[in-house]
């Protein structure tokens, strides 16, 4: 794995995989492997968090691990497993076997039954650290949490039956939250932070450049203004970049070239989820126009 | 392209820039960040990295490392521009930042004293091999502190790291639970199976396993108990080289949470930095207002689980006895077992009568010396009983 020399280095990666950054951002995740802390990324839906983790894993060239995180999900989901089905096949043909119990018992318990979940994986065996995503964090419920801090302090594990494991390297961890609730202030003291904040004018019109190159600049120019307003207005579900570029390429795939009043309101349900979003567009559309380059 | 190395930066920072940075530090944290040694440690070395090449990167940095939500992360710009650009002044409406409280040669010195035994980094586990021979070695353990010459106390300190390192895995074995458990436990429904060849007859239930409980010390660094509190500040680096659960705590006119930095096992940085924190080392202690805050802000972290509570102190306060007591009543609650360690408590004669130590005889489950190493290690009869 390519060791991260520097942000300079960084930010090429990232623009070579797609990924426009903000230049905080490389800051921050130089930092993370330097200070070997965990990054803590928040921001509205669809500002690119999670594939801040996919890229960066790219970027290092190493493997991604993702554990996305649910209401109810246990220590034992997200870091190992028996392999039970294996485990009862193996007693029924040990059966007339003349090994002891405990012989049977130790082989049973033996590292070919460990089923490894993400946690488990990411600590484990490896020449080169791994890029941990531990995605949405705050779905899940604090005892995890609490789980999840000690195994990032420590990235070691004790498994009664093997021992404990230690990680050979320390991984890269990402975690992101969408604020659905307040994660302690252990966690967040433990972790780096970055907020994600919504790409700017220009930013936003490289970042859909950089994945849908075949846009026209026009309209790339056209759908960034028109986001940039609905970003300023009071929405229920402001859209995000993802949102962006789905409207981006629907536009695409319609042939349109250009936007008015009636191609927003064709193609609002892109990027605008309820009918009460739709009622303050419609409201505002005017002004929404008006501010669009090249209108 | 040249990867950095991290001792090329920590080696930047100057003393100077260390005492603006951890002034800084001071600052947000009277604005409501949290914000311990470690993040201070972890802000000399972005400094360090980027100060001078690519101050962007350095304020970017700091955002990173002491922001812990959005609210934070829009308010640090102004502070950090306040107080990095207009010199001396420190980010507005934070309390003016308390100065180290000592002479520096003293400070230097006491890190220096601490970091004493780093250079030489040796393994080893028997006791046998110390060169000073079994009853040269047992005459060590069962001196006063106070009286050892500074050779005998290198010599002590690297018998003590020893000692509690077994003491600690034994009581780590002893102590550690887990956290992992199923409503049917499959393992041992598996196990229970092993002799009827697979058929699952038998459920075997888990119970609803209890956490042991964790750490947490406290430990009095005023300046009425240098000597000791070095030695315990050792004590409780072993002990968490080897316990996931221990919070470590320094106090005297406040309560500041070591225990990353202890656990980083880099005792000399952490040392060195903890000089330059507004720790008033060697001012008068305030036990009562030290538990006050360890009641209130640690009541979800280092309180969680019923800890057993260890407190190194010669109960010298300063403080109000009233506050000191409602404290420990409360401790009492979410505690396991309050075990108060006395250094004085080894001299001939010496009676518990400071107003502090009479005031917080009643709510102690154990009061116990801990003038020697003998005294520091019988502590273990505490923590599993
Ligand atoms: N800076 C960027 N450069 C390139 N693509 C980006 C950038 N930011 C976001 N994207 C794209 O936007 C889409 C949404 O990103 P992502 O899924 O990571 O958002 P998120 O913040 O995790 O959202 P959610 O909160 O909904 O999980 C992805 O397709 C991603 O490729
Ligand atoms: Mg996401």
């Amino acid at each position: 794995m390519p060791p991260i020399e520097n942000t300079v280095w960084l930010e090429q990666r990232f623009r070579a995989q797609g990924y426009i950054p903000e230049p905080a951002l490389l800051t921050s995740l130089y930092l993370q492997a330097r200070l070997a802390r965990p990054l803590l990324l928040e921001g509205h839906a669809g500002v690119g968090k999670t594939e801040t983790a996919k890229v960066l894993a790219q970027v290092l060239d190493t493997e991604l691990i993702r554990l996305q995180c649910y209401e109810g999900l246990d220590a034992n989901a997200a870091l190992y497993e028996w392999n039970y089905q294996k485990q009862l096949l193996a007693i029924k043909l040990q059966e007339g076997d003349a090994r002891s119990l405990a012989d049977k018992e130790r082989h049973i318990f033996g590292r070919e039954y460990l089923l490894e979940r993400p946690l488990l994986r990411a600590i484990g065996e490896r020449d080169a650290p791994a890029v941990l995503l531990i995605d949405e964090v705050d779905r899940a419920d604090e005892e995890f949490e609490a789980f999840l801090l000690e195994l990032l302090s420590e990235y070691q594990v004790t498994i009664p039956e093997i021992g404990t494991v230690r990680a050979s390297c320390v991984p890269h961890v990402l975690l992101t939250s969408n604020r659905t609730r307040e994660l302690s202030d252990a966690l967040k003291r433990r972790c780096l932070y970055h907020w994600i904040e919504y790409p700017d004018q220009e930013r936003e019109r490289e970042i859909i450049r950089a994945r849908i190159p075949e846009i026209p600049d026009a309209l790339a120019r056209q759908v960034v203004g028109v986001m940039q307003s609905l970003r300023g207005l009071n929405l229920d579900k402001p859209p995000g970049v993802a949102e962006s570029l789905d409207w981006a390429l629907a536009l695409l795939a319609l042939g349109k070239s250009g936007l008015d009043a009636a191609v927003l309101e064709e193609t609002m349900g892109c990027f605008l989820k309820s009918n009460e979003d739709f009622r303050v567009l419609r409201a505002n559309m005017e002004g929404i126009l008006a501010t669009m380059p090249g209108a | 392209m040249n990867p950095i190395h991290p001792q090329a930066e920590q080696e930047a920072v100057s003393a100077l820039l260390a005492g603006r940075l951890t002034d800084f530090c001071h600052g947000l944290r009277g604005r409501g960040f949290r914000i311990g040694v470690k993040e201070t440690l972890d802000a000399c070395r972005i400094a360090g990295r980027f100060m001078a090449t690519d101050y962007p990167a350095f304020r970017d940095g700091l955002r990173s490392l002491l922001c812990a939500s959005e609210e934070q992360w829009r308010a640090f710009g102004p502070c950090f521009d306040a107080f990095w650009s207009r010199g001396e002044q420190s980010p507005p409406s934070a309390p003016a930042p308390m100065l180290p409280d000592m002479a520096g040669d003293s400070a230097e010195e006491r890190a220096r004293q601490i970091a004493g035994r780093d250079g030489e980094a040796e393994e080893g586990d028997q006791e046998g091999t110390l060169t000073t021979g079994a009853s040269a070695a047992q005459a060590l353990r069962l001196t006063d502190l106070s009286l050892l010459s500074a050779a005998d106390l290198r010599q002590l300190e690297r018998l003590a790291e020893r000692l509690w390192r077994r003491m600690s895995l034994r009581l780590a074995r002893r102590l550690r639970g887990h956290y992992l458990a199923s409503r049917i436990d499959l393992r041992r429904t598996l196990r229970r199976n092993i002799s009827r060849g697979g058929e699952l007859l038998e459920l075997v239930h888990a119970g609803k396993k209890r956490r042991k409980p964790g750490l947490v010390l406290l430990l009095d660094v005023s300046g009425s108990m240098n000597q000791y509190s070095l030695f315990f500040l050792r004590f409780a680096h072993a002990l968490q080289q080897h316990f996931r659960r221990v919070h470590s705590f320094l106090f005297s006119t406040h309560l500041v949470e070591v225990s990353e930095v202890l656990r980083g096992g880099d005792l000399s940085a952490a040392l060195e930095l903890l000089s330059h924190m507004s720790l008033g080392w060697g001012g008068g202690t305030q036990i009562g207002e030290s538990l006050q805050k360890l009641n209130r802000d640690y009541g979800d972290s280092a309180l969680r689980g019923r800890p057993y509570l260890i407190v190194l102190s010669d109960g010298w306060d300063v403080g109000e006895t009233e506050l000191l007591s409602a404290e420990l009543q409360a401790l009492r609650r979410r505690v396991s077992k309050i075990i108060w360690l006395n250094p004085l408590l080894g001299m001939e004669g010496y009676e518990p009568l400071t107003r502090g130590m009479r005031t917080a005889l009643p709510w102690l489950n154990v009061f116990a010396p801990a003038h020697n190493l003998e005294s520091l290690l019988d502590i273990e009869r505490h923590l599993v009983g």
